[in-house]
């Protein structure tokens, strides 16, 4: 009971959980034809519920019984207003970025390359310059 | 030698890492910082970074999904 609450609770190391995603999601592919993609189930959502949606609210489920099992869940309060509007910020920049990508992290860059897609690589390459380049406005600005 | 707390809940990594270096800069040796966090990847990050600094570095859950973590500028 101790081991598996250590394995409940701790962070898995980066190289398993890739892994497993890697599994899940070849499994993915061979069940329902498609690679895993989260922003396509949110794009269609006025025109039903598709494989996406299910697949997106699975993702929200699944965290919620991963926190409850490590006893770590907490409802966050909103600290400020300079919060509130970096977060929306945020959330408008990565909703318009995913849609000119075509894809977000998951269908533009994790699920491309196993396919052999070429824009998995162009995306990956200027996914970790842009991440680098936010790193450095973070530092300059929000700090 | 001074205890410094830094508020670091509800933000997201790498914000309290790159925050912990800030406030390290300007700290004496043997100061110690106690940072606040309520993210889990947070106690993993500042951990790695603390030793691979060889800074002594420790974190205890306070509540359920809120950690502190205590590092001493030993150098």
């Amino acid at each position: 009971m101790k081991g598996l609450r250590k394995y409940l609770k701790k962070p898995w190391p980066y190289w398993l959980g890739g892994v497993l995603l890697g599994l899940i999601n070849v499994a993915l592919l061979s069940l329902i034809g498609m690679p895993w993609k989260v922003t396509q189930g949110l794009l269609f959502l006025e025109s039903g519920i598709s494989n996406y949606t299910i697949l997106n609210i699975g993702i929200i489920v699944g965290s919620l019984v991963a926190t409850l099992l490590a006893s770590e869940f907490k409802i966050k309060k909103i600290k400020d207003r300079k919060q509130v509007i970096t977060a929306l910020a945020g959330g408008i920049m990565m909703g318009y970025g995913a849609k000119l990508a075509s894809g977000c992290n998951i269908g533009a860059f994790f699920s491309a390359i196993p396919s052999f897609s070429l824009h998995g690589w162009f995306f990956g390459i200027f996914a970790f310059l842009g991440a680098g380049l936010g790193v450095k406005l973070i530092v300059r600005f929000v700090l | 030698m001074a205890v410094r707390k830094l508020d670091c809940l509800t933000e997201l990594c790498p914000i309290p890492l790159l925050k912990a270096i800030q406030e390290f800069k300007t700290m004496d040796i043997g100061d110690i910082l106690v940072i606040e966090a309520d993210h889990s990847c947070v106690c993993t990050d500042v951990k790695k970074w603390a030793r691979e600094k060889e800074y002594e570095v420790k974190s205890i859950e306070i509540g359920p999904g809120e950690w502190e973590i205590y590092i001493k500028k030993t150098r």
